[in-house]
This record gives structure tokens, C-alpha cells and sequence, in this order.
């Protein structure tokens, strides 16, 4: 994780895109609170701008 | 094996700068154990040099190969094309593998991705650990097969020295002293005498002091 969030560092993308949670199937709610939280994250931080770029990768 | 590590991100984009079409070269071989310069990591490193380049509105073209030992010309023959087609290339070898290729193609610049290291051993997943300084003149068989050249901080040939304590050494507590670990492994050998035996100072010719080195054997030359 550490590894993957400094290298979207070094791209450019930002590490705030990524993050991992540790959640058992039984915490539904908890699942709910997180997407929620990761969206509004995203949401705030914008389209990701690879795509802009029609780089094929 | 040969241990490297990748350059940062960074580095790397300065090192291309000019360059507009890329090889991206690793080796099969040392590098790719020590996950640094593999066909795992040149597919990472084209991607993520795509993205960064395009986001930075100067996007380069990155084309990716792997050879199985860039240390040998015969290997790299089959990236011959591709070495041509390209502007420069990006070795993840180790400088062996860069020296290699800029002597094989010396129409085109060969530029290191990695930082070549040194010569260890996987110690544990995700660890690795020098062993050898390839110094020329091995003394394992006196040393019970531990390396003080390599693993004593002051390569002492009679140690240990007054910065070993509880088995550690001064310039760190993570670092094991290098004498402790013979003397535990000579006296589990039963050959603790060889602690007694004096060794006089070092001929260092052997190991870089002498220069560049080579072997020339007769026998298997053409």
C-alpha cells in the first residue's frame, strides 16, 4: 500500500485516490460508511486526469 | 546475486529528459529476484512514466523488453531492433547490464534506472543483505563462511573490536557484528583455535585497490 500510494505520488495522481480497509462481510454498515467516505474523497479530488490523456494504459 | 534498487521517479524523468521514444530494458536475471529490474517492474515503470510524462503535457513513447542476462552481448542481440528503433534506452539492469549495452550499441545511450547496490542475499521476504565485497581473495575458510570484509563495518581481519556489544555492532543496533557471528560459529564448529591465529594486514591489490580488474583464462579463449 505504502509502495503504491508513493508511487501515485511520483505520477502525479495523488495517493488520496487509494486507500485499503480492513472490514469483515459482517460490517455492512461500516462497507456503506467507507464507500461513502471514499466517494466524497474522490468526489472532492476531481475526475482522474489520465483520462484526459487517451494514453491507451 | 547482484542486489539493485530502483531510482526514484523523479531521477528517472530527468535522466530521459531528452529522449521522446524509449526502451525500457530489464534483465531476467539478479534483478529480477530482488524484484527491482524485472519484467514486473519494467511493465510498472513504463506505466507509471506514461501517466507521469502525459500529465506533465510532455507524454513520451515507452516501449518495453526484458532480456535474460543484460550482462552478456549474446543476450542482448535479441533486442538489436528495438534498440534501433528507439531514441535511448533505460536499462533496469545492474551497471554491469548498462555497461554491456552501451558497449554492444554504441550508436545509442543506454541510461540506468537502478541503482546497483551490492552483492547479497534475500535474508528474509523483503529484506536483503550484503555478503560479499568480491575483494579477491576469499577468507571464508578461516572465518567459519562469515564474510568480515563484507559484514564487519570495519572489515576487520581480527576482531571483534571494542564497539561489539551484546552481539551487535557499534554503528547501529540492527547490525549484527560480523565477529560475534564467527566466533558463535567457529566455537559450534569446534574451531575456535582458528580465532588465535593472527592474520596480517590485507593485500588489497586483489580488490579495487589494484585497479580495474580481469580474469584472462588461456585455456577457454579462443
Amino acid at each position: 500500500m505504502n509502495y503504491v500510494k508513493g508511487l501515485l505520488d511520483q505520477i502525479g495522481l495523488g495517493s488520496q485516490r487509494l486507500e485499503m480497509y480492513f472490514l469483515s462481510s459482517a460490517e455492512g454498515a461500516r462497507f456503506a460508511e467507507i464507500a461513502t467516505e471514499m466517494t466524497e474523497r474522490v468526489r472532492q479530488l476531481g475526475p482522474n486526469p489520465i483520462k484526459k490523456l487517451e494514453i491507451g494504459d | 546475486m547482484i542486489i539493485g534498487q530502483q531510482k526514484p521517479l523523479d531521477e528517472i524523468k530527468q535522466i530521459i529528459a531528452d529522449y521522446q521514444k524509449v526502451l525500457i530494458l530489464g534483465c531476467g536475471t539478479c534483478v529480477t529476484v530482488c524484484f527491482a529490474g524485472g519484467e514486473k517492474e519494467v511493465g510498472i515503470l513504463a506505466s507509471a512514466l506514461r501517466m507521469a510524462t502525459g500529465l506533465e503535457g510532455q507524454p513520451r513513447e515507452f516501449v518495453e523488453a526484458t532480456v535474460q542476462r543484460q550482462c552478456e552481448y549474446e543476450y542482448n542481440e535479441e533486442v538489436a531492433d528495438l534498440v534501433r528503433e528507439a531514441d535511448a534506452v533505460l536499462s533496469l539492469a545492474c551497471g554491469i547490464g548498462v555497461q554491456t549495452m552501451n558497449e554492444r550499441f554504441p550508436e545509442k545511450i543506454t541510461l540506468p534506472g537502478l541503482n546497483t547496490s551490492f552483492l547479497g542475499q534475500p535474508a528474509e521476504q523483503g529484506i536483503w543483505a550484503e555478503r560479499c565485497q568480491a575483494c579477491g581473495n576469499c577468507v571464508l575458510a578461516l572465518t567459519g563462511g562469515i564474510c568480515p570484509i563484507a559484514r564487519c563495518s570495519k572489515s576487520l581481519l581480527n576482531g571483534p573490536c571494542g564497539g561489539s556489544k551484546n552481539g551487535k555492532c557499534e554503528i547501529a543496533p540492527d547490525v549484527d557484528c560480523a565477529w560475534q557471528l564467527v566466533y558463535d560459529r567457529l566455537k559450534a564448529l569446534g574451531k575456535l583455535e582458528l580465532m588465535t591465529e593472527i592474520q596480517p594486514a590485507k593485500d588489497w591489490s586483489t580488490s579495487r585497490d589494484g585497479g580495474p580488474r580481469k580474469i584472462v583464462r588461456e585455456d577457454l579463449r579462443l
